[in-house]
């Protein structure tokens, strides 16, 4: 294989994956509550960030990892109780809290400047370094782009066997159907519903790891263009369907590299933006979505 | 109670008209303060910029007040503003600072996009404004460096012509060499340049250019287009973060070629993102604080910044070697303010017009970054080549240091 596309094609999956995963927890609170946490963004920087502040205060990387997890699980909590919630029941079902999440994530971006800085800091290697590499094929072969991508697909594949195959992804299913129906069966809808921004938060924390490690750097704006591009797989795989995301992923992180590559480096973001048009235009319901049906 | 009658009040009036009206004139007096004022990047995430310039404007203000002050006046600092680097915010600041007609001298913004935001109503204005960091050539030579400058606009910070010259100058030696530029006026320009001082250096160079925005956490596309291409030497014009991100993916995919970065790429975050890939890393940058010994002021502004602040961030670990970043990130702005200062010292008048004669008059006055300064009327930018030095990092034990190599 050409080494030209080779490079592209590996680099391109790998980011595309974290793509996937940031659009897998825009699904989770998009079954739940029909609403997108679009303080994501800020939620990566933040466990990223957490992780470096611990790993520098001495703690084990393991331990710092797990830290900055806990932490913005905790704020998915905060999220769900005090911008979501809220905002639903005082807007009776408009739009509020799409400002009430991006202002959460403004926030979080304050508070992370303010205690950390807003200069760029080193984000250490987790698992690899950016020199481990195996070579298959006679192709060179990132380590840390492999564990990205392993990483992602199989936290997606997790989260696609629970939702299928246990009762309380049962549930989450039910939720996304008639959340009133799933009360009055007993299902505990509101636990259920701060599950779903506990697991959306420590996705993105995750993405956010994953991420920094590639860069190498995380500063307090840095997870905002992420969110964007998370977004547009959400859209383009089917929003709410878990293999729509990760194929939207992919395809948005695959497309926009060989689009860089073979194109222009130029137009290597516009078509992420170019995609979500032509599929909002063409297909509303995304490549392996279902379009939405309201009871009269 | 005390009661004031109508007369007493009348008094009180009359006696309060006339401390008004005397007011402005104490102000304007031999021992009212001289005011220079600023917008940077003071926080943000490119604050290494605008808070190293008020460091640096700060000790020159504390310097001269030590030593009595400008003919007996002291010297402050009135407004210091924080545009992030955003240029709708710098003009929002430079026309706040402006409408203080007390400010006498200025000092520019961090950055091209805020210094080219504010300059038209600088200019407008007349007070004299002096360039630390920008490197944008238009922002002197609005109509090209051949025809003359702003009148009241003089600059010192590394300027995109000279730069490029000193890169060409590095990137001769390679027939292919690739380019890598940020997409901001910064880069583009600069971009420009170097490639046109190649091709007139080398008629047989070929250069494959590719840009990315700030921030990009993935620059496989542009590097393997330049790996592509055959490129023998890869430049980057941008800043330290994303030169980080740009070595972490040469080295993940195996790309070995040389690196050259600006003064602008190769700061501390580049250091601390990149790690041990620094090694072998050249870059241009004020030759001051790499020469051994420092000439002077040079020794004197680290010196100077030491006891102040310590080996910080900005200083580097190691008390008696600097980061050579250290004139770019700060000297800059205690020579900002030096310059003005002197140029009000030798006038012996606070009014623009004098101060920028002064300023047109200065000759070989000793700097931080560049060892003389000279501005004439036709000579607006202070930096020349052999100003700069390229420089190599090294690894002496777990520190980065940068050896000045020409």
């Amino acid at each position: 294989m050409d080494d030209f596309f080779f490079s592209l094609v590996l680099a391109g999956i790998s980011v595309g994956s974290v793509y996937a995963l940031i659009a897998i927890g825009l699904n989770l609170t998009f079954w739940t509550t029909r609403t997108l946490n679009f303080g994501q963004g800020s939620l990566m920087m933040l466990c990223a960030m957490l992780v470096v502040f611990l790993a520098s205060q001495g703690l084990a990387m393991a331990l710092a990892v797990i830290g900055g997890l806990l932490v913005v699980a905790a704020l998915g909590v905060f999220v769900e109780r005090f911008t979501i919630r809220p905002a639903l029941v005082a807007s009776g079902g408009s739009m509020g809290w799409v400002v009430s999440t991006l202002g959460f994530g403004i926030v979080l971006q304050g508070v992370a400047a303010k205690y950390f800085g807003s200069q760029a800091m080193a984000f250490p290697d987790v698992l690899f370094t950016t020199q481990d590499y195996v070579t298959v094929l006679g192709q060179h072969l990132s380590l840390q782009y492999l564990v990205v991508l392993a990483l992602s697909v199989s936290l997606i594949l997790l989260l696609e066997l629970f939702v299928r195959k246990t009762v309380w992804g049962q549930a989450v299913f039910a939720i996304s159907l008639d959340p009133e129906l799933a009360l009055v069966q007993g299902m505990p809808v509101r636990l259920i519903i701060l599950g779903s921004f506990v697991a959306s938060s420590l996705l993105a924390g995750v993405a956010g790891i994953l991420s920094a490690q590639i860069g190498g750097t995380v500063d307090p704006a840095f997870g905002f263009d992420l969110v964007l591009f998370g977004f547009v797989a959400a859209v383009l795989g089917g929003m709410g369907c878990s293999v729509g995301a990760l194929v939207g992923g992919l395809a948005v992180g695959l497309i926009s590299k060989l689009v860089g590559g073979y194109i222009s480096t130029a137009a290597e973001h516009a078509i992420a933006f170019a995609l979500l048009m032509a599929m909002l235009a063409l297909r509303p319901q995304g490549l392996l979505g279902r379009p939405e049906v309201s009871k009269a | 109670m005390a009661r004031i009658g109508r007369r007493s009040f009348g008094a009180l009036a009359l006696a309060g008209a006339a401390s008004g009206l005397s007011a402005p004139r104490i102000a304007r007096g031999q021992g009212a303060t001289i005011k220079f004022g600023f917008t940077a990047a003071l926080t943000g995430p490119f604050n290494e910029f605008g808070e190293g310039i008020r460091r640096g404007a700060e000790i020159a203000v504390e310097e001269v007040n030590k030593a009595g002050g400008i003919n007996g006046r002291r010297v402050e600092l009135a407004e210091v503003l924080d545009d992030q680097l955003v240029p709708d915010r710098a003009v929002q600041n430079m026309r706040r600072i402006l409408d203080n007609r007390e400010i006498v001298g200025l000092m520019a913004p961090s950055g091209s996009g805020p210094t080219l935001a504010i300059v038209d109503m600088v200019q407008a204005d007349g007070r004299p404004i002096i360039n630390p960091q920008a490197q944008t050539p238009s922002i002197v030579y609005p109509n090209g460096a051949d025809k003359p400058p702003r009148p009241n606009v003089f600059s010192i910070s590394i300027d995109n012509t000279v730069e490029a010259a000193k890169l060409a100058t590095a990137l001769a030696g390679y027939r292919t060499v690739g380019i890598l530029h940020e997409s901001t006026g910064y880069g583009v320009t600069g971009a420009q340049l170097v490639r046109a001082e190649l091709q007139a250096k080398r008629r047989d160079a070929r250069l494959t250019v590719e840009s990315y925005n700030q921030r990009a956490q993935d620059m496989t596309a542009q590097l393997v287009r330049v790996q592509r291409a055959g490129a023998e030497a890869l430049l980057v014009i941008g800043l330290g973060a994303d030169t980080a991100v740009i070595r972490r993916n040469m080295s993940r995919l195996n790309i070995n070629i040389p690196l050259y970065g600006t003064a602008g790429a190769v700061t501390v975050p580049y250091i601390e993102g990149a790690g041990d890939l620094v090694v072998g890393t050249r870059a241009v940058n004020h030759a001051a604080f790499g020469r051994r010994p420092m000439h002077p002021a040079a020794q004197k502004f680290a010196d100077l910044y030491r006891a102040k602040h310590g080996t910080d961030r900005w200083y580097g670990p190691d008390p008696a070697n600097p980061f050579v970043s250290l004139a770019g990130t700060v000297a800059s702005g205690y020579d900002c303010l030096n310059l003005l200062i002197d140029a009000v010292r030798r006038a012996g008048s606070t009014a623009p017009a004098d101060i920028v004669k002064a300023l047109n008059e200065t000759r070989d006055f000793a700097g931080a970054t560049i060892a003389s300064i000279t501005f004439t009327p036709q000579q607006h930018v202070a930096l020349k080549v052999e100003d700069l030095g390229t420089y190599e990092m090294l690894k002496e034990g777990d520190r980065v240091v940068l050896k000045l190599r020409d």
